[in-house]
């Protein structure tokens, strides 16, 4: 596998560890909300698609 | 930058989540409904099961403390309340959200993981981190923690979400150190992290056997969910470094006019 840097022009360090932590935290949440979260309504409204894919449910 | 990784993860999410709802629906939901006529004391059951047997809903009344409440009385008193879609078009409209919300959160993630590696978003490298992505979340917690259907006897909420998600962590970790540290010391240390929780072992259900869900339709289930699994995450990965050079040639196009 060969270790292929990013080409864009903005790869100023500061930015990248933003755009990061911006998608780690969002990405993070939007999984949390779909599989995890407990309240009853989230978890009935996501429950077939919780089985399917296998995230632990009631 | 951050405008084109977020506007390639939602195309990602939003591509992969379409293929995967139509999958579901079609794969999956048939065999969660007709486990649900097994299922008494849940209420899911009452929606979709015209033909269910009283019988079963006295025996199975409280044996299954679902939902966030691990206590029966509890949880018999409070999940009546909660809103839950409508059967048939609301609820299949409900899984294409959930599924289309996971699957952009999902797409955000491997975007990040992407960023952290320095790869740059291709459908190749995106396929494979895709790849990586369905071993590390949807195989290795399954070998543990086998896909269910609803009304199978299982371990308590917490337990399962925490091994489920150590798993998840660990294993990714360990497909990093070795797959893209691929060093003698990583590479074994890559393998402990894999194998250390399954030696650890999944919280297992203390109640297997009263469950009435034909063993068929469980292990059909269990398939279909892992299959699905599969191409959710393959697409993701595709259709995110396809989307990502994408977005790249629109703004350079911005750029020289």
């Amino acid at each position: 596998m060969t270790t292929a840097t990013l080409q864009t022009s903005a790869l100023r360090t500061g930015e990248s560890a933003r755009t990061l932590l911006v998608a780690a935290f969002l990405g993070l949440g939007l999984v949390f909300v779909a599989g995890f979260a407990p309240a009853a309504v989230l978890h009935n409204a996501a429950h077939d698609f919780r089985h399917a894919q296998n995230f632990p449910c009631h | 930058m951050i405008l084109r990784l977020v506007s390639a993860a939602l195309v990602a999410g939003f591509l992969a989540s379409v293929v995967t709802t139509g999958l579901q629906l079609a794969l999956t939901s048939p065999l969660i409904l007709q486990a649900e006529t097994f299922e008494g004391g849940h209420s899911h059951a009452q929606a979709p099961s015209p033909a269910i047997a009283p019988a079963a809903l006295i025996v199975h009344a409280h044996a299954h403390a679902h939902g966030p409440s691990q206590d029966p009385a509890q949880g018999g008193a409070e999940k009546p309340d909660a809103w839950q879609p409508e059967p048939g078009l609301q609820r299949m409209a409900f899984t294409g959200l959930a599924t289309l919300i996971g699957g952009v959160g999902y797409a955000l993630l491997l975007a990040a993981v992407m960023l952290a590696l320095g790869r740059e978003p291709t459908p190749r490298s995106g396929l494979a981190v895709g790849i990586a992505g369905f071993l590390a979340v949807a195989l290795a917690p399954a070998v543990g923690l086998p896909p269910e259907l609803p009304g199978m006897g299982a371990a308590p909420l917490v337990l399962r979400q925490s091994w489920w998600i150590m798993t998840v962590a660990a294993t990714g970790i360990g497909l990093y150190l070795i797959a893209v540290r691929r060093v003698p010391i990583t590479i074994l240390g890559g393998l402990v992290l894999i194998v250390a929780p399954h030696l650890a072992g999944a919280p297992q259900s203390i109640d297997t056997v009263s469950s009435q869900v034909p063993p068929a339709s469980a292990a059909q289930f269990a398939a279909r969910s892992l299959a699905i699994g599969f191409v959710f995450w393959a697409l993701i990965g595709l259709a995110y470094g396809w989307a990502w050079g994408l977005f790249g040639r629109e703004a350079s196009d911005r750029a020289h006019a």
